[in-house]
C-alpha cells in the first residue's frame, strides 16, 4: 500500500503525490513524477524555457479546444431548440436534414477537443499504470471515451441521443481547473523560493593571478577568497579577511539594525554588504551555507505528515477504490432502469464529482504554505508536526535569564562613597573597563557614556585581567586602580568605607556588584540588574490574547526571581534546576499542551522535554536542535506570532478537510442517483479543488507581525544603501535614548 | 430582421465606447506580434474570434429566451417582456453614453483590461492566426455593459439563431473601428471622435426604442388569439398599451 511507501513528490509542485490504491508493490522509478495532469501541463509549459512558440502552444491548445467546444454546444443548442419547439420541428421538412447536419457537425467540431485535451490525461493515466497505481483519472478517462464512443455510434446509425458536448466540456473544465489548481499549488513553495532567490548566482572568487573572476556561486569552495561589494548580498558563510562594513543580516537573525563587521567576524550567506568593500574567506560554501540549511529545514519539515494527513491519506488510499464501486455499481442500476446511455452518464458524473485531489491537498497545502511563510518571517518549524502541536498548546513556559530578560547584565545604579565625585569615579572605572571584553567590563563602559560622559575614556591604560576577580591598571592622575569583586578589594587591601560595604550586604536578593577603587580605598560601587526585553510585556501580552497560560522557570534564587515575574505579572517558578525543570513541565503536560521557551543552550533539556521547545535567537545556529520551533530573530514577539500562524494553519485545515468530506458525501450521492450531468460534476470538482488551494493560499498573507520586528523577504538591496547613513544613524540615535531612560 | 441593420449601425457606432476596453488588447495585439507579420490579417482574425463568442453567446441567450417563453407560454409573455427590458436597459446606456443622464457613480471592473491583458498575454504574442483567434474568443468573454444590454435583446429574439444572428450583427459592427484602431492607431481627431460617441448613443437609444415598441405591440394580443391571457396579465397589458 503506497502510504507506508517513502514519500514522493510532484515534479512541478512539489507537494507530496496523492496517496494512491496501487496493484502489486513494485513501483517503476520512472523520471519525474506529477501529481496531476495540470502540473504537467503547467510544467511542460514552464520548463519549455523561454522560447515563445513552445511554451505558448501548450495554452493555444487549451484555446483552441474551448473554440471547438463552443462550435459544439451551438450545433447542440440547435438540436435542443429542436426539443423545444417540437412541433415547428416535424412540421418543417428541412428540420429532419439540419438535424443530421448539425449532429455531423458535432461529431467533427468534438474530436479535435478530445485529441488536444484528452491527450495529457491519458499521458498521466499511462504513467500512473505503469506506476501499477489505479487514479481516478482513470475513470475519467474511460468516461469519456464512453460517451465519445456512444455518441459516434448514434451519429452513424442515425438514431439515439448524442453527448458530444458533455464529453467536450468535461475536457475543457478539468483543464481549466486542473491548470489553475497546479498554478495555484506551485504558490505553496513561493514564500521559500523568495529565501533561495536571494543568493546572487555568481561571487567574484579570488584567482590564481590575484584577480577577482566571476564564477557561478556552486563553483566555491570552502577556503576561497571572494569579494563581496557594497548592496550586494553574501552568496555563502564565511570569516572577513579584510575590509569592514555595515552588514544586514535581517534574513537570518530578524534583527532590524545594521551590525557592524570588521576583520575575523562571521558573516552568513543572505545578508546585505550595506557600504563597505569585504574580502571573505569561505567557510561553508553553496548548499552548506546558512540559507541553504534553512531551506532544508524547511524542506524537512515538510516530510512529518501530522494527525490529520495520516487520517486523510488512509481515507484517500481508499477513496478511489471505493468511487470505482460506486461509479460502476450506480451506472449499472441506471442502465437497467432507464437506458445505456444513462448509465454511462451517471458513472461518468459519479467519478467526476469525486475528488480526491481536494482530499488529498486539504493538509498539506495549508500547513506547506504556512510553514514556508513561517520561514520567510524567521520561524522555523522543526515539522508539520510541530505546527499541529503549537496550535494546541496551552501553557507557555518561559525561561528567565535571556529569554525574557536580555542576558547582558546593565550597570543600573552607582553608588560612591561621600565626598567622591560620581564623574570621576565613573571615568577611571570606565577607562578601567575599557581594557576587557567581559561583560560586565562592556556594561560598564555602556554606563559611563550613558551618563553623558562626553571626554573620551582613557584607553591608553595598561590593564591586567584577573581572572575570576577582575582588574587591575595604572591609570594617569590616580595610580594603581583596582576594579573587581568583594575579593579583589579584599586581596589588594583596600579599605572599605562604611556605607559601601554595608551597602553590599543587605538584602538576599543582592545585586551583582562590582567595586572600584584606588590609593587603597574602595571608591565606589556598580550594581547590575538583569533588563528585561523592551518588547517583553508586549509578547507576554499577545500570549494571554492568544488565551495561553503562563509560567516563568529560572534557577535564580526565588526573590530575585519573583521581582521579575511581578514585574511582568507572570508566576514564577525560581530555583529550578534543568532536571526540574523537566519535571514541571512534565506535571504541567497533564493538564494540557505545553510550550517551553528559552534560548536553546542551558535548557535544551526543557525544550525537549516540553511538547513543542522553542528556542529564542537561534540565528544561524540551527544545531539546536532539541527545539521544535527555531526563532532566528532574538524576538520574543516571533512566538505568539507562531501561535496564531499555527492555529490559522489548523483552522483552515480543518476548514479543507470539511469541505472535502462534505462536497465528495453530497456529491457522490447526488451523482449516483443519476440527477447530476456530468458537465456540472466536471465543473464542481474543478471549483472543489480550487476552493482548497485558494483557501490554503491565504496563510501565505498571514500579516507581518509588527513593523520591523520580522523580516519580509523583498530585496531592498538599492534602498538600503540608498538611504544607509540616515537610517543607520538615526536607530542607533533611538536606541540609545532607550537605553537611557531604562538605566536611569 | 428590421433591427439587424440598426443593430449593426450600434455596434458600428457604438464600438467608440469598446475602444476603452478592448481597445489596448487590440494594439498590444499588433504590438506584441513578432515583426513581419501581416498586422491587418491578425487584426481581423482577432476581431472575427470575437464575433464568434458574441455570436455564440447570443445563441445561448436565444435559447435561454426561448425556453423561458415555451416553459411559460400562456401565463406570461416572456419574450415580449424580455424585450421591453432589453429595448429599457438599451435606451439608458444610450442616454447615458449621450450624457442626458449622469454616470452611475460606482464603476465597476474598471481595472480589468490590465489584468485581462496579463491573461491574454500568451495568446496576442503567439505567432501565426490561431494565437490571434483565441485571443479573440477570450476577449469577447470581457463583461461589457453594452454587450450584455445586446445579449438581453438576443435573448428577446425568441430563438437560437435570431440570436445568434442579433450578436453577431452587433460584432461585425464592432469589427471596422477595432481594426483600425489596432492597425493604425490614430484615426479621428477629438472632436470628430466626440461627434461620433453622439451619434453612436442616439443609435443605441434608437435600437433600445424599437425594441420596447415591438414588445409592446407583441404583448397586445391579436384578436384571434389562440390561448387565452390570465386576467394579472390582461389587465397589465390593457393598461401598457394605453
Amino acid at each position: 500500500m503506497s502510504a507506508s511507501d517513502p514519500p514522493r513528490y510532484c515534479a512541478f509542485c512539489g507537494l507530496p503525490l496523492t496517496a494512491s490504491f496501487s496493484v502489486g508493490g513494485d513501483r517503476l522509478a520512472a523520471g519525474d513524477e506529477y501529481c496531476c495532469s495540470g502540473c504537467r501541463t503547467v510544467a511542460s509549459v514552464e520548463n519549455a524555457g523561454r522560447e515563445q512558440g513552445e511554451s505558448a502552444n501548450s495554452l493555444l491548445r487549451l484555446g483552441i479546444a474551448i473554440f471547438f467546444t463552443m462550435n459544439v454546444m451551438v450545433f447542440t443548442m440547435a438540436l435542443w431548440s429542436g426539443d423545444v419547439y417540437a412541433e415547428e420541428a416535424f412540421a418543417n421538412p428541412l428540420a429532419g436534414a439540419l438535424r443530421g447536419v448539425f449532429r455531423w457537425a458535432s461529431l467533427m467540431f468534438s474530436l479535435p477537443v478530445l485529441l488536444l485535451l484528452g491527450k495529457p490525461i491519458a499521458e498521466g493515466v499511462w504513467e500512473s499504470l505503469r506506476r501499477k497505481a489505479i487514479t481516478t483519472d482513470l475513470l475519467v478517462l474511460l468516461g469519456i471515451a464512453a460517451a465519445y464512443g456512444y455518441s459516434i455510434v448514434s451519429v452513424l446509425r442515425d438514431e439515439g441521443h448524442i453527448y458530444f458536448e458533455v464529453g467536450a466540456m468535461v475536457l475543457v473544465f478539468i483543464s481549466i481547473g486542473r491548470w489553475l489548481e497546479a498554478k495555484g499549488k506551485h504558490q505553496t513553495g513561493e514564500s521559500l523560493d523568495a529565501l533561495a532567490r536571494l543568493l546572487p548566482t555568481t561571487v567574484r572568487r579570488l584567482g590564481a593571478g590575484g584577480a577577482f573572476l566571476e564564477i557561478p556561486r556552486e563553483e566555491v569552495r570552502t577556503g576561497d577568497i571572494v569579494r563581496v561589494l557594497p548592496g550586494e548580498r553574501v552568496a555563502i558563510d564565511g570569516v572577513i579577511s579584510s575590509g569592514s562594513a555595515a552588514v544586514d543580516q535581517q534574513i537570518v537573525t530578524g534583527e532590524s539594525r545594521y551590525v557592524e563587521k570588521k576583520v575575523g567576524d562571521r558573516l552568513f550567506s543572505g545578508s546585505l554588504n550595506v557600504d563597505g568593500d569585504l574580502r571573505i574567506e569561505v567557510t561553508a560554501a553553496d548548499g552548506e551555507e546558512t540559507i541553504s540549511r534553512i531551506l532544508k529545514l524547511v524542506r524537512e519539515a515538510r516530510r512529518a505528515k501530522g494527525r490529520h494527513e495520516r487520517l486523510a491519506d488512509r481515507i484517500a488510499t481508499w477513496f478511489v477504490p471505493t468511487v470505482c464501486v460506486i461509479a460502476i455499481a450506480a451506472g449499472w442500476r441506471q442502465g437497467i432502469s432507464n437506458s445505456f446511455d444513462q448509465g454511462i452518464l451517471t458513472a461518468l458524473a459519479v467519478v467526476l464529482i469525486s475528488c480526491p485531489c481536494a482530499l488529498g491537498l486539504a493538509t498539506p497545502m495549508a500547513v506547506w504554505t504556512a510553514l514556508g511563510r513561517a520561514a520567510n518571517a524567521g520561524v522555523l518549524f522543526r515539522s508539520g508536526m510541530v505546527m499541529e502541536r503549537l496550535a494546541t498548546v496551552r501553557y507557555a513556559c518561559f525561561d528567565k535569564t535571556g529569554t525574557l530578560t536580555t542576558g547582558s547584565p546593565e550597570a543600573g545604579e552607582l553608588l560612591v562613597a561621600t565626598g567622591e565625585d560620581p564623574q570621576r569615579v565613573c571615568r577611571v572605572a570606565a577607562a578601567l573597563a575599557a581594557g576587557s571584553n567581559h561583560a560586565l567590563s562592556q556594561a560598564i563602559v555602556r554606563f559611563s557614556q550613558q551618563r553623558g560622559e562626553t571626554q573620551p575614556v582613557v584607553e591608553d591604560a595598561e590593564v591586567r585581567s584577573i581572572p575570576g576577580r577582575g582588574l587591575v591598571g595604572e591609570i594617569a592622575g590616580v595610580g594603581q586602580a583596582v576594579l573587581g569583586n568583594r575579593r579583589l578589594m579584599e586581596e589588594n587591601r583596600l579599605r572599605w568605607r562604611e556605607e559601601l560595604g554595608s551597602a553590599a550586604i543587605e538584602g538576599d536578593a543582592s545585586p551583582q556588584e562590582v567595586f572600584i577603587g584606588w590609593e587603597n580605598v574602595v571608591r565606589g560601587v556598580f550594581y547590575f540588574a538583569e533588563q528585561l526585553r523592551a518588547e517583553a510585556t508586549t509578547a507576554l501580552e499577545a500570549c494571554r490574547d492568544l488565551g495561553l497560560e503562563l509560567r516563568m522557570l529560572t534557577g535564580d534564587e526565588q526573590q530575585r526571581a519573583e521581582l521579575i515575574g511581578e514585574r511582568i505579572n507572570i508566576p514564577a517558578t525560581s530555583g529550578q534546576l534543568p532536571e526540574d525543570k523537566s519535571t514541571t513541565l512534565e506535571s504541567l503536560a497533564r493538564q494540557g499542551g505545553v510550550a517551553m521557551i528559552g534560548d536553546g543552550l542551558n535548557d535544551a533539556p526543557a525544550l525537549a522535554t516540553a511538547d513543542v521547545g522553542v528556542a529564542l535567537g537561534c540565528g544561524a545556529d540551527l544545531s539546536r536542535d532539541t527545539a521544535g520551533v527555531c526563532l532566528l530573530g532574538d524576538d520574543l514577539r516571533s512566538f505568539p506570532w507562531a501561535v496564531g500562524l499555527a492555529r490559522q494553519t489548523f483552522r483552515i485545515v480543518k476548514q479543507n478537510l470539511f469541505w472535502a468530506f462534505a462536497y465528495n458525501c453530497c456529491g457522490i450521492a447526488l451523482a449516483a442517483s443519476g440527477r447530476l450531468n456530468p458537465i456540472w460534476a466536471a465543473l464542481a470538482m474543478a471549483a472543489s479543488s480550487i476552493m482548497v488551494v485558494t483557501n490554503s493560499l491565504r496563510l501565505g498573507r498571514y500579516p507581518e507581525l509588527l513593523s520591523g520586528a520580522v523580516v519580509s523577504i523583498t530585496d531592498t538591496s538599492q534602498t538600503a544603501v540608498a538611504n544607509v547613513l540616515p537610517t543607520a544613524g538615526g536607530e542607533h540615535e533611538t536606541s540609545e535614548q532607550e537605553l537611557i531612560v531604562t538605566a536611569s | 430582421m428590421i433591427e439587424l441593420p440598426l443593430i449593426f449601425v450600434g455596434g458600428l457606432l457604438g464600438s467608440a465606447h469598446c475602444l476603452g476596453m478592448c481597445g489596448p488588447l487590440a494594439i498590444s495585439l499588433s504590438a506584441g506580434a513578432p515583426a513581419g507579420t501581416n498586422q491587418l490579417r491578425r487584426q481581423i482574425v482577432f476581431s472575427l474570434g470575437r464575433v464568434f463568442t458574441y455570436g455564440f453567446c447570443g445563441a445561448v441567450a436565444g435559447l435561454g429566451g426561448a425556453w423561458l417563453s415555451s416553459e411559460s407560454r400562456g401565463f406570461v409573455l416572456s419574450q415580449a417582456w424580455l424585450a421591453v427590458l432589453a429595448g429599457a436597459v438599451l435606451v439608458l446606456m444610450g442616454l447615458v453614453t449621450a450624457g442626458v443622464l449622469p454616470r452611475p457613480a460606482i464603476r465597476f471592473l474598471s481595472g480589468l483590461p490590465c489584468g485581462a491583458a496579463g491573461w491574454l498575454k500568451t495568446f496576442l504574442a503567439a505567432p501565426g492566426w490561431l494565437g490571434a483567434l483565441v485571443a479573440g474568443v477570450f476577449t469577447g468573454f470581457i463583461p461589457c455593459g453594452l454587450v450584455y444590454a445586446f445579449l438581453l435583446k438576443a435573448g428577446s429574439s425568441g430563438g437560437i439563431w435570431m440570436g445568434w444572428l442579433t450578436m453577431a450583427s452587433f460584432g461585425l459592427g464592432t469589427i471596422p473601428l477595432m481594426v483600425l484602431i489596432g492597425y493604425g492607431g490614430q484615426f479621428l481627431a477629438t472632436a470628430h471622435r466626440a461627434r461620433v460617441f453622439h451619434i453612436a448613443a442616439w443609435c443605441i437609444v434608437l435600437t433600445g426604442a424599437i425594441s420596447i415598441a415591438r414588445g409592446v405591440a407583441q404583448l397586445n394580443p391579436p384578436a384571434d388569439a389562440v390561448t387565452a391571457d390570465c386576467p394579472f396579465c390582461a389587465e397589465r397589458t390593457e393598461r401598457s398599451a394605453q
